[in-house]
């Protein structure tokens, strides 16, 4: 029973894995970008998330929620309309890489200088720690309501993208830049806002796994990491396979860590390996 | 009245490559341009002039008077330039009907709509749900020329609609053409097949390596003057 325990609570993790990796799988589908700074703003949304609880102590911390998302969407759009476009239409697959190469490192040594080299941690309040039984397992409620937002989000821009004419032209900028311009589409803009929900994913995922685990401003890399296996796992291009690859990777990691405490990252990492030499298109990826 | 479409010295350059050399042409309303040339003459490289995708470095494009110059493609698509491109270039992930959509983003409300262009090709609302790209060739080329008409353009350039087509396809697809231009919609289309060029059109232009070898009404040429322009002497 404790088992079953484990892996529902990493299943459950696995909701937030899957958030960062949705982000970074957005972003490579459509304009064939590799984020590498996607770790840092993952961090950036817990130290925003940091500085508004600190502001407004009265309000439960689940409401800043929707800031952090907000302040996501403002931050991505700026950086892809302000830089990455510019890095984009140089043609070279080289140059957006170095760019948000150079750009984490500015992000991990601006946050540093910002809010210190510390490990920290959002006290989430009572959500955190309350939780229910359900047949005679005990489920925390706060990774129960994570995972149900995160499968939240993964409908709502499946829907988005399969159902509206926003993911209509999303989708043909993927396919054929030049063609869409034909059809009267910016496709600069259209990065914009990807770029803009891939940001408002990830600092919304950090922002809540910043109320389970510490973080300092070194964490993007590790919480990158996790991000790329998520979508090697899911399998590239496929959305619910992103959801799918991040709960292997949290139940791996819960598991691990049973068996033996100081290592449970180490076995989501296993798990990666394995995966990428039996399955290497991913769980989603043999329609492709 | 200044003519739909006007091209003076037009040169258009593939990088450092010239493609296209001093090229003046006219379209009036209403009326079907055939471009016609070997492979290479720089036909294509011309359309992509006038759609904006390859800007001309010298010379002067005007659409109804307003010149091109400095207009970035989707400003041009908005004016009331459509292409169908040559290889169709569907939109993979859409389906039918959702590349057909696509044509409405230039915000050019009309006389075409999904209920007109599935009256046009009615194969295409049997498929409106496929995707686009698993379509046989010729209800591909149906699909980019519906793509096309759904901006409601008042030029439409065709850039080899019968390429790779059988033949019955091919009348099939200049069967729905001369009902695409029952309401006055302007042409310019580029054809390998000259005698299928001259049917179709107005006034015919010949390209010889970029340069205009001759130009002059469709019917009544004789076979050895489009020869010459067209092989060259």
């Amino acid at each position: 029973m404790d088992w079953l325990a484990t892996v529902v609570n990493g299943a459950l993790l696995g909701g937030l894995y899957g958030l960062f990796g949705l982000g970074l799988a957005l972003v490579f589908g459509v304009m064939r970008v590799v984020n590498l700074a996607h770790g840092e703003f993952i961090v950036l949304g817990a130290f925003l998330g940091v500085f508004l609880v600190g502001l407004l102590p009265q309000l439960p911390p689940w409401v800043l929620v929707l800031p952090v998302a907000l302040a996501g969407y403002a931050l991505g759009w700026g950086l892809q309309a302000g830089v990455v476009n510019r890095a984009v239409r140089s043609g070279n697959p080289l140059t957006p890489l170095m760019l948000t190469f150079g750009l984490s490192v500015m992000l991990r040594n601006a946050m540093v200088q910002f809010f210190g080299a510390d490990s920290r941690a959002i006290d989430g309040g009572v959500l955190t720690t309350a939780g229910i039984d359900l047949l005679g397992l005990r489920i925390g409620l706060y990774p129960l309501l994570v995972l149900a937002l995160a499968a939240l989000l993964f409908g709502a821009l499946h829907w988005l993208l399969r159902h509206s004419e926003f993911g209509r032209v999303v989708r043909a900028v993927a396919d054929a830049p030049e063609m869409a311009r034909l059809m009267g589409v910016t496709p600069a803009r259209v990065f914009n806002r990807v770029m803009g929900l891939a940001i408002a994913f990830a600092m919304l995922a950090g922002f809540l796994l910043a109320q389970r685990t510490l973080f300092t401003p070194f964490s993007g890399v590790e919480r990158m990491l996790i991000a790329f296996e998520v979508v090697i796992i899911g399998g590239l291009g496929s959305f619910w396979g992103a959801l799918a690859g991040g709960m292997v990777l949290g139940i791996a990691q819960l598991v691990g860590q049973k068996l033996d405490s100081n290592a449970g990252p180490l076995y989501a990492h296993l798990v990666f390996v394995l995966v990428l030499l039996f399955m290497p298109k991913g769980l989603a990826g043999e329609r492709r | 009245m200044p003519p739909l479409l006007q091209l003076d010295e037009v040169d258009v350059f593939h990088g450092d490559l010239q493609a296209v050399f001093g090229v003046s042409l006219r379209v009036e309303a209403g009326e079907a341009l055939a471009l016609i040339g070997a492979n290479g003459a720089g036909k294509s490289t011309l359309l992509r002039a006038i759609t904006g995708l390859t800007p001309a470095r010298r010379g002067t494009l005007c659409v109804d008077g307003q010149m091109l110059g400095g207009l970035s493609a989707e400003r041009i698509a908005a004016l009331g330039i459509a292409l169908v491109p040559e290889g169709r270039q569907l939109f993979p992930s859409l389906s039918v009907e959702e590349n057909l959509l696509m044509g409405t983003l230039a915000r050019r409300p009309g006389r075409w709509t999904l209920a007109t262009v599935y009256a046009l090709f009615p194969v295409l609302r049997e498929f409106r749900q496929r995707p686009a790209t698993l379509l046989s060739g010729g209800q591909q080329q149906m699909v980019a020329i519906g793509r096309a008409l759904m901006a409601n353009p008042k030029l439409l350039l065709c850039d080899e609609l019968s390429l790779g087509l059988a033949p019955l396809v091919v009348e099939e697809i200049y069967r729905a053409f001369s009902r695409i231009r029952e309401d006055g919609l302007a042409i310019v289309l580029v054809e390998q097949d000259v005698a299928r060029a001259c049917a179709v059109s107005d006034r015919l232009v010949c390209l010889l390596k970029g340069r205009v070898t001759m130009s002059g009404p469709s019917q009544g040429q004789p076979r050895e003057r489009i020869a010459a322009a067209y092989f060259g002497e």
